[in-house]
């Protein structure tokens, strides 16, 4: 894509995952024709588009929940496969999906290690599943994890998530994919439910994990949320690149203009 | 968690249940009221009215005592394995006529040359089976449990009287007799007792040190001491009222040691972890790599599992099979009664197995006290379905996140 290079230049800093040329076709449809997507760590890289435009199809495809057509993923410069959740576990991407995936029946602790309990050792003679969970581990575990976001709001992490705020919750979430030793973590509109003092809050914590060296990706149609968080923003149109541009150098208008008609009406303006 | 400055007394409530052993309040509660009324309102009234010469405590007698846990024993059973199931979200209609298929068949062995030790391995298999065929239809063929469980609780009838035509057989079998017969000597069950109450103190302390050492919050000493106080009192105090009229009955610590095996299987495993897990969430669970399918079909395996047990201890203590103890009777009510009354949230994700004995001790206690004073059975159902609504009611009220706050 000409654009992209046009729009980035020399500015744009090292790509941690990049995908090329995407193909994605479910059944008739046509969802990803051919997307670029990069996005370097200690960046936090915007994806908008308007509702249909492939966001969430290329979040799954990265994130190995579907399969794509054709394309090729690159990580730190060199090509991988990513088939199947576990490739892009294994690989450190992870995603937090809007709904957030919580158990509000279980505390804080537990699930920032669902599916990943700790174990104490010397209990090898009996299967994983039965063997005694150490609860105080993870409790060490999940305070680390929390303490690392800078999630001030949560008292504890024995409260259960049933009584949490939005924001909380979706701190923890993201706790959670940033806890599986991960390098890239992709929010699925993480404010589109919140209210402001919540916004500012995950806002808070997505700014920390771009301290933390995280690639981060960022999915929303709130303008102000991007502006505020995001360095680089890509935006999609019918399954296909329009542009990315550097956050500093453009504005609301242009990338609202950019989501619904494309280019090709402000040809050259862009720039 | 935030400070508010002032709770109301379903505040309180609410926050009370969230401690650790807070879920165990409501429920007892329950069993002080029926206990109290049963065992000193009735008798006061009684004297005062002149119907009786002496404060006479029939109720709260040890050998009533004794007779209401016996009582009681297969409900919980039956309650236990329901319980499991309840965490997932799903439910067992059928888990009393399971019982009743394996006690006819325990009795049908033991009667054709069987040994009895072997015809209980038998029939404990028997019920797996036919716990785990109903969940493989639950989990991969995606039927709700409610309707599974109804056609095994309709097949499973049929088949009890299949394999007891005459709707009736007595067992007596020695070993399987043994089981609601044989009494642990007064001195080993006061020694039992302590050592429980040791264990569990040492569990307590012990964890406490290691959250200080580890720098995590802390239990406050009221409460650590509460609960090891509160627990050793209960223990102790069974056990003497029991060794006061016979002494600690076998099939009582059996059914205590298997409680105490799910429980902790419940609450401290990754297995245990995972079923409150696909209570709660099953998506997220599906999500992080559980295999939620297959922890349906072990859940559902598990009633199985307790409702032959319940069917072994049913045998055992009746001394025969009968049609109207399983799989006709008011069993299965009782037993989903009892887990629902112990606190268990039908919607999955919250409860735990040593309610669903408390649970089943309310059913039993209802039914014993009002056999004493005389009243009618169907004064019976009707004092039985009210206090299933309360307890309801109460799990209702004070469940955390209710009305607001969420």
């Amino acid at each position: 894509m000409t654009s992209e290079d046009k729009m980035v230049g020399q500015a744009a800093p090292p790509a941690h995952l990049a995908v090329r040329g995407i193909q994605k076709w479910f059944g008739g449809v046509h969802a990803l024709r051919g997307v670029d997507f990069e996005v370097a760590r200690g960046e936090v890289m915007a994806l908008v588009g308007d509702n249909g435009a492939g966001k969430s199809t290329l979040m799954k495809v990265l994130a190995g929940a579907h399969l794509a057509d054709d394309g090729t993923f690159l990580l730190d410069g060199k090509p991988v496969e990513v088939t199947s959740p576990n490739d892009a576990t294994e690989l450190g991407i992870q995603i937090v999906y809007q709904d957030l995936a919580l158990c509000e029946n279980l505390d804080v602790a537990a699930n920032l290690s669902l599916g990943a309990e700790s174990v104490k050792p010397g209990w090898g003679f009996l299967p994983r599943l039965l063997r005694p969970l150490d609860d105080l581990e993870m409790e060490v575990k999940a305070k680390k994890a929390i303490d690392r976001l800078e999630v001030r709001t949560l008292q504890s992490v024995r409260a259960k998530v049933g009584g949490l705020s939005g924001g909380q919750r979706q701190a923890i979430a993201i706790a959670r994919a940033v806890g599986a030793e991960s390098s890239v973590v992709m929010l699925d509109e993480p404010t589109a439910a919140l209210g402001v003092a919540q916004t500012r809050q995950v806002l808070e914590v997505v700014k920390r994990l771009r301290e933390t060296n995280h690639a981060v990706v960022y999915i929303s149609h709130n303008m102000r949320d991007i502006f505020e968080v995001s360095d680089r923003i890509t935006v999609l149109r019918h399954g296909t690149n329009v542009a990315t541009y550097t956050t500093s150098e453009t504005n609301p208008d242009e990338i609202v203009v950019a989501m619904t008609r494309g280019l090709d009406t402000e040809n050259g303006n862009a720039a | 968690m935030q400070p508010e400055a002032k709770m109301t007394f379903l505040d309180r409530f609410s926050a009370l249940r969230e401690t650790q052993f807070g879920a165990f309040v409501p429920v007892l509660l329950a069993l002080a009221a029926i206990w109290g009324y049963f065992g000193l309102v009735l008798p006061l009234i009684d004297l005062m009215s002149g119907e009786a010469d002496s404060f006479r405590a029939i109720f709260l007698s040890p050998r009533n005592i004794y007779n209401l846990f016996m009582q009681s024993a297969v409900i919980a059973t039956l309650a236990v394995g329901i319980t499991i199931v309840l965490l997932l979200g799903d439910i067992d209609l059928s888990a009393a006529a399971t019982a009743g298929v394996c006690a006819a068949l325990l009795g049908v062995l033991v009667l054709s040359g069987v040994p009895g030790w072997l015809a209980c391995i038998i029939v404990i298999f028997v019920g797996i089976i036919m716990g785990a065929a109903q969940g493989l239809l639950v989990a991969y063929v995606g039927i709700p449990s409610f309707v599974v469980t109804l056609a095994g609780l309709l097949g499973y009838q049929g088949l009890m009287q299949k394999i007891l035509p005459t709707g009736n057989l007595n067992v007596g079998d020695p070993f399987v007799r043994g089981i609601a017969r044989v009494l642990i000597p007064d001195l080993w069950g006061i020694v039992l007792g302590l050592a429980v109450v040791g264990l569990f103190a040492y569990a307590n302390l012990r964890k406490q040190s290691l959250r200080k050492a580890l720098g995590l919050e802390q239990d406050s000493a009221f409460a650590l001491w509460g609960q090891v106080v509160a627990f050793s009192v209960i223990v102790v105090a069974v056990v003497l009222t029991l060794n006061a009229y016979r002494s600690l009955p076998l099939l009582l610590v059996l059914l205590i040691a298997i409680t105490a095996l799910l429980g902790w299987i419940t609450t401290s495993t990754p297995y245990g972890r995972s079923l409150f897990a696909v209570g709660g969430n099953a998506e997220s669970a599906r999500r992080v790599g559980m295999k939620v399918k297959r922890i349906r079909v072990s859940a559902f395996a598990i009633v199985g599992l307790m409702a032959a047990i319940g069917g072994i201890f049913g045998a055992s203590r009746y001394g025969s099979v009968s049609y109207t103890a399983f799989a006709g009777g008011s069993l299965l009510l009782e037993a989903i009664g009892a887990a629902v009354i112990g606190g268990t949230s039908l919607f999955g994700g919250r409860g735990s197995v040593w309610n669903a004995i408390l649970g089943a001790l309310v059913i039993g206690s209802l039914g014993n006290g009002l056999d004493l004073t005389g009243a009618s059975a169907a004064d019976k159902l009707m004092v039985s379905g009210a206090i299933l609504l309360l307890a309801v009611a109460i799990d209702a009220l004070s469940r955390p996140g209710n009305g607001s706050g969420r």
